[in-house]
């Protein structure tokens, strides 16, 4: 379906359900979004062979959700964004709760990976950017790393179980499982094609007949009525190409503390690619007989910290790293990686509306087109959610 | 990979300037900022509010919340649940009654705000 044909449809949807009256039938609905517009200042060129390596100057994310609560065990979420790709359904699923402990969900779904995927609605997040390993197009370098392990949000048609149970007052223990189409790459991939996996001009089916499947489990601490930690445990996993040959398998952990409204996370993440070698020549070094994947790795650290009723603080050091072969034309080594320092602030100018400033600082351990190693950026953000 | 952490208080003294003085001073334009105004509530209403405040400012910003407008009981409720249900949300059962009584009363005020009209 044309994809303005389908935005066109899904706002008429969300116009009509909105005009609807709602109380005859005891079903609730909610209407809500966010939209961003940022400006990416990078002082120094970055465009490679005439390429541009990242997203500099505007961006804009927005997006619109419709929750309609039929029942008590029955709702439904639609969410279209528009983004640096244009339109995409970052949700359209159904859900049907047996019980707190056991809830199905079914349609285009982000499977429950990680802490951040939540959040990463940027009205939900403090900083500009996310962190680089679910980075999508606002990384330095982007297209020398393919964007970051698991780039966010990596809505997908499939299904997921999940549920929650709460032991007492104090402990809360998550888990879910999901099988979705998964990531696509053609059969003489490198790596993930992520354009692939999300554009409509191939259709939004499965590139093979095999789903992916993952999960995640998570237990929340609660420590006091103001103190809290959640740790969590992560994976996804499958095959990408046509021909189910070669597989891809995320893993992540997650911890985090709240006390009072400080917000302290650790994320980390790490991606076992595996790539066609049938052509060792593509390759910029020797092929061995196990040498069909690559590891890309990395993690982060944030503190956010409200300084008044109306300033947050943020500060993120996240780092990335890839070791294993590569296409002969890569600027990147055998083993590189990246250090990111971030500061910002995020000021609410009224409630639902914020201004985001933040400064990056980035240190790679390879040259760039400048040939240098190290490289400042900065972000300037209008975010509203209503 | 040569460590950078020297520019670090630049940074941040960069980035907190600007948060400080590149914005208007916050008596010229908010009064709250994201939370509500709590002189106006009653103890036992401050208390709900407590517990509202905190459960649900972890994933997202309480205008999520307040923004949504005076709605009803029983929408208030199936959109609490359905939070609650949420991974590592950190909102337990218990917490549900005071989120729901200070969520009725905030729609009561909006209400009253607006002479009664729904």
């Amino acid at each position: 379906m044309n994809r303005w044909l389908l935005f066109c449809v899904t706002t008429l949807a969300t116009l009509a359900a909105l005009v609807l009256p709602s109380r005859a039938g005891a079903v609730d609905r909610n209407f809500a979004g966010s939209a961003q517009l940022d400006y990416h200042f990078v002082p120094e060129r970055t465009a490679r062979d005439g390429t541009p390596q990242m997203f500099e100057g505007f961006t804009l994310e927005s997006a619109m959700k419709l929750s309609v609560d039929v029942s008590d065990h029955f709702s439904a979420n639609v969410k279209v964004c528009f983004g640096c790709h244009g339109f995409e359904t970052d949700m359209a699923y159904v859900d049907y709760r047996v019980a707190d402990e056991l809830s199905i969900r079914a349609g285009r779904l982000s499977p429950s990976f990680g802490a951040f995927n939540l959040r990463h609605d940027p009205a939900n997040h403090r900083l500009s950017d996310k962190p680089l390993v679910y980075d999508m197009g606002r990384m330095m370098r982007m297209r020398d790393w393919n964007q970051g392990v698991l780039p966010s949000p990596f809505p997908d048609n499939g299904v997921e179980v999940s549920g929650t149970h709460w032991f007492g007052q104090k402990i809360q223990l998550d888990y879910a499982a999901h099988a979705v189409s998964g990531f696509k790459g053609d059969s003489t991939s490198t790596d993930l094609d992520f354009v692939q996996s999300r554009t409509g001009s191939l259709y939004y089916v499965d590139n093979n007949a095999r789903p992916a499947a993952g999960g995640r489990l998570a237990l929340t601490a609660r420590f006091s009525q103001f103190t809290d930690a959640t740790l969590g445990a992560s994976a996804m996993g499958g095959t990408f190409d046509p021909n189910n040959d070669l597989t891809y398998l995320i893993v992540g952990g997650d911890l985090s503390f709240r006390f009072n409204k400080v917000n302290l996370r650790f994320e980390y993440l790490l991606r076992r690619q595996e790539f066609d070698t049938s052509q060792p020549s593509r390759f910029k070094y020797d092929v061995p007989s196990n040498g069909n994947y690559f590891l890309k790795h990395g993690g982060y650290g944030e503190l956010e910290i409200p300084a008044t009723r109306t300033l947050d603080l943020v500060g993120r050091v996240d780092f990335m790293y890839r070791s294993g072969n590569l296409p002969v034309a890569s600027p990147l080594q055998a083993r590189s990686g990246v250090f990111r320092y971030t500061l910002g602030t995020a000021y609410t100018i009224e409630r639902g509306l914020r201004a985001k400033f933040s400064t990056e600082l980035w240190s790679f351990s390879d040259e760039g087109v400048t040939g240098r190693h190290n490289a400042v950026s900065a972000h300037v953000a209008l975010v509203g959610a209503f | 990979m040569r460590p950078m952490m020297p520019v670090l208080p630049m940074m941040l003294a960069g980035a907190i300037s600007i948060g400080l003085f590149g914005c208007p001073s916050s008596k010229n334009l908010v009064a709250n900022g994201e939370a509500v105004d709590t002189s106006q509530l009653s103890p036992a209403l401050q208390t709900d509010y407590l517990v509202f405040s905190q459960r649900c400012s972890k994933c997202h910003a309480l205008s999520r919340a307040l923004n949504s407008g005076d709605r009803d009981d029983l929408f208030w409720q199936r959109y609490v649940t359905r939070m609650r249900r949420q991974p590592a949300s950190g909102i337990a059962p218990d917490d549900e009654p005071p989120i729901l009584r200070f969520l009725h009363h905030y729609s009561e005020s909006l209400r009253a705000d607006r002479g009664g009209q729904k």
